[in-house]
C-alpha cells in the first residue's frame, strides 16, 4: 500500500503499515516448493485421468453392478438406521484456539469447548492443551499438563480421543476427569458415568474402566491403581448435579495460586457451566489486551502503583500487563510483570513462557542481548518441545551469531535445522550454515 | 550381406528451449495436450499465483491448494482459451475468480458454523518475530471480516499494486463498482483500526514498520 501522508489518520496509516507488512511477509516461492506442487498437480492430473477412462470401461459392466450395489445398500440401510452424523462445530469459552490448535486461556476460570451435539470440554485454569482434530466423527484433544473433564454425549457414530500425557483415553458417552503432571508424571482419571479404555505405558495393556472407577498411574514408581467411588465422591465436595460443571472439578492449580486468587463456590444442580469463581484482584487486562486497550492496563497499573500491582496482581492479569508493557516500550514495566510471574507463581504453566518473553524483552536493548540468550537458554531447558522452543532457538542462534559471529553460531543453525527443519528460522540457519 | 552408403544428410539439431518458448505457443501446446505445456505453464506462472494467494488469504498452505486448483481446473479447461497469445492474463484472471469463490467459501462456513473462525497466518519468514506476527493476525482478522468482494479488491490493489482497471477487467466488474468497493474496504478497515488504538500507537512506535 502507497504509504499515506502524515495529514492522514492514523487508522490509514496503519492500514498502509499493515498492508506493507503482509506484502513483505510473503516470500516468492522456492524451487523445492514448486516442484512439489507440479508433483501434487501431475498425480492429481493423472488420477483425473485415469479415473475418465475406469469410467469409461465401468460403465460397460454398471448395470449389472447397480443390482448389487443396489442389494448391498439395502443391506447396510437395514444394519444402520441412522444416518450419517453432521459435521461437528464448536465453540470455545474462556479462550481461543491459536495456531497449532493450542488452547489459549484467556481468563481466569479456564477454557470451555461446546460441541454442537452436546459434548462439553472443560480445561481447568491453567491447564495446557491442544485441539489435535474435529471432524463430524468426534475430536481429538491432547492435554499436555493440567486437569481437564469431559462430558460426552453418547452416540455409535462417534468417537473421542484424549491424549492425557503418554496415554490416549478412547471414549464413547461419558462424564469423567482425567488429568496429567507432567513434573510429576502421574496420570489420574475419574470416571463418573460411561466406560472408557486408557491406553498407554502400563502393564497387562489397555485398561478399561466402568463407572465410578478412579485410575492413578504414577510412572516413576511404576504404580497403577485401580479404586472404585461411588460417582459423588468422584467430584468431591460439590455437589452432584447431572452433568460436571467447571465449578465442580478438583482445582490443580499450583498451590502459589490456589488460595490468593480464587474464592470457592459452591454449585448448585443445572448451574451454567458460564458459572465461574470471581478471582480476587482480577483486572481483566487479558480482555483489554484482546482489544487493543494497552493504555488503559498501563493507567491502571499507574494509578494503583507498581510495586502493588507486581504483588497482588493475578497470574493472568500479570502476562497480559507484560504484554502491554511490552508492545508500548515500557521494558522494565514488562521485565518487571514477568520476573514477578516466575517469582509468584513458580508451578504456574506460564512461568515457562514467561522465560521466553523475559528473552524477548532483554532483545529490545542492544546491551541486554547476552541476558535474553539466557532466557533463552533457561526456557529451552525446561521446555525443549515447548510452544515457544523453535523461536527460542532460533532467537538464541540469530543473537549468538550477532554477539559472536557465525562460526559460534553454525552449531546452533545445525540443531535447529535438525530440530525445526520447516521452522521460520529455517531460511536464517541455512544461511548461516553457508556463510563463511 | 553388402551395405550401401547412404545419401541422406544427418545432423544434429538442438532441444526446444521450453523456457524461451512464447506464451502463445505454450497456450498452443496446452491446447494440444502436450505435458511439457503442463509443466512449462505451472513453472511459469504458478509463482505469480502462489504469492497473490498467500498475501490474500495469509496463508501459504492455502495458497498451495488454491494453486493446485486453478492449474488443475485451467489444464482441464485448456481447450476453451480464445485468444492464446494471452496465456498469462488468462491464468491470472482463473486465479482471482478461484480464489473469489475460496473466499466465499470460508465466509459461508463460518456463517453457517455459527462461530467466529480463528485466523490462522502461516506466511513464512526467517525475519519475522513474535509482535509482527500478532500485527499479522490482527490484519487478517480484520480482513476476514470483510465481504470477499471487498477484500479481493483491496488485496489486488493494495498488494499486488493493480490499476483500477486492471482489477475491473480481471473480476469482469465496473470500473465503478471496483471504485465503491476498494473505498468500502478501505474505509471499514480504518476505521475498525482507528478503534484499536492500542495496536494503532504499538505501529506507531515502530515507526509505522
Amino acid at each position: 500500500m502507497t504509504t499515506p501522508s502524515a495529514g492522514e489518520s492514523k487508522g490509514t496509516r496503519a492500514l498502509a503499515a499493515l498492508t506493507d507488512l503482509a506484502c513483505g511477509s510473503v516470500a516468492p516461492p522456492d524451487p523445492v516448493r514448486l516442484d512439489k506442487g507440479l508433483q501434487a498437480l501431475s498425480v492429481r492430473l493423472a488420477a483425473g485421468k485415469a479415473r475418465r477412462t475406469a469410467l469409461l470401461r465401468w460403465s460397460m459392466v454398471g448395470t449389472m453392478a447397480t443390482a448389487s450395489v443396489l442389494g448391498i445398500l439395502w443391506f447396510s440401510r437395514a444394519r444402520q438406521h441412522a444416518p450419517l452424523p453432521p459435521t461437528l462445530a464448536y465453540r470455545v469459552e474462556g479462550g481461543s484456539v491459536v495456531d497449532g490448535g493450542y488452547l489459549r486461556e484467556a481468563g481466569n476460570g479456564g477454557v470451555k469447548l461446546f460441541f454442537t451435539e452436546g459434548t462439553e470440554f472443560v480445561l481447568m485454569p491453567g491447564t495446557r492443551g491442544r485441539l489435535r482434530t474435529v471432524d463430524n466423527l468426534g475430536a481429538r484433544i491432547a492435554i499436555e499438563n493440567g486437569t481437564a473433564s469431559f462430558q460426552v454425549t453418547p452416540s455409535a457414530e462417534r468417537r473421542w480421543l484424549v491424549e492425557v500425557g503418554p496415554f490416549l483415553v478412547t471414549v464413547k458417552g461419558t462424564v469423567f476427569t482425567v488429568s496429567w503432571d507432567t513434573s510429576k508424571e502421574r496420570f489420574e482419571l475419574r470416571l463418573r458415568h460411561g466406560q472408557v479404555v486408557v491406553s498407554g505405558p502400563v502393564s497387562g495393556g489397555d485398561i478399561a474402566l466402568r463407572t465410578g472407577q478412579r485410575l492413578v498411574v504414577n510412572l516413576p514408581t511404576n504404580e497403577t491403581l485401580i479404586t472404585e467411588q461411588k460417582p459423588e465422591e468422584a467430584w468431591g465436595d460439590a455437589t452432584v448435579g447431572p452433568a460436571p460443571r467447571a465449578a465442580d472439578l478438583p482445582q490443580e492449580r499450583p498451590a502459589a495460586e490456589k488460595p490468593a486468587e480464587r474464592k470457592t463456590i459452591k454449585a448448585t444442580p443445572g448451574a451454567s457451566l458460564a458459572v465461574t469463581a470471581k478471582v480476587e484482584g482480577e483486572h481483566g487486562w487479558s480482555e483489554a489486551l484482546a482489544a487493543g486497550k494497552l493504555d488503559r492496563i498501563l493507567a491502571d497499573v499507574d494509578r494503583a502503583g507498581v510495586r502493588a500491582t507486581l504483588e497482588k496482581a493475578s497470574s493472568e492479569d500479570l502476562f497480559a500487563l507484560a504484554d502491554a508493557a511490552r508492545y508500548r516500550r515500557r521494558v522494565d514495566l514488562a521485565r518487571g510483570a514477568l520476573l514477578a510471574e516466575r517469582r509468584r507463581f513458580p508451578g504456574s504453566a506460564r512461568t515457562l513462557d514467561a522465560a521466553f518473553l523475559l528473552g524477548r524483552v532483554e532483545e529490545s536493548s542492544e546491551r541486554r542481548l547476552a541476558h535474553a540468550i539466557r532466557w533463552y537458554d533457561e526456557y529451552l531447558a525446561a521446555a525443549p518441545t515447548g510452544t515457544y522452543a523453535a523461536e527460542a532457538l532460533g532467537r538464541k542462534m540469530t543473537l549468538t551469531s550477532k554477539l559472536e559471529g557465525n562460526a559460534q553460531a553454525r552449531a546452533l543453525a545445525e540443531d535447529y535445522l535438525r530440530r525445526f527443519p520447516s521452522g521460520s528460522y529455517a531460511g536464517s540457519a541455512r544461511a548461516l550454515r553457508r556463510a563463511p | 550381406m553388402t551395405t550401401h552408403p547412404s545419401h541422406i544428410t544427418l545432423s544434429l539439431v538442438p532441444g526446444i528451449d521450453r523456457a524461451r518458448v512464447s506464451d502463445g505457443e505454450l497456450a498452443r501446446g496446452l491446447m494440444a495436450g502436450g505435458t511439457w505445456a503442463t509443466a512449462e505453464t505451472w513453472r511459469r506462472f504458478a509463482p505469480m499465483v502462489l504469492t497473490m494467494a498467500a498475501r490474500a488469504l495469509g496463508s501459504e498452505s492455502e495458497a498451495d491448494d488454491l494453486a493446485q486448483e486453478v492449474f488443475h481446473r485451467l489444464f482441464r479447461r485448456a481447450k476453451t482459451l480464445r485468444e492464446p497469445d494471452s496465456l498469462r492474463s488468462f491464468v491470472f484472471s482463473f486465479a482471482v475468480r478461484v480464489l473469489k469463490s475460496e473466499l466465499r467459501r470460508k465466509r459461508a462456513r463460518s456463517w453457517l458454523s455459527f462461530q467466529q473462525p480463528e485466523t490462522f497466518v502461516d506466511l513464512a519468514s526467517g525475519t519475522l518475530d513474535i509482535e509482527s506476527r500478532d500485527l499479522l493476525r490482527k490484519f487478517y482478522a480484520l480482513l476476514d471480516r470483510l465481504a470477499a468482494r471487498d477484500r479481493l479488491v483491496f488485496a489486488l490493489r493494495n498488494m499486488e499494486r493493480m490499476t483500477v482497471e486492471e482489477i475491473a477487467s480481471s473480476m469482469e466488474l465496473s470500473v465503478s463498482t471496483v471504485k465503491r468497493s476498494l473505498a468500502h474496504a478501505t474505509n471499514k478497515l480504518s476505521r475498525w483500526l482507528e478503534s484499536d488504538l492500542g495496536w494503532v500507537d504499538f505501529l506507531e512506535g515502530r515507526g509505522w514498520r
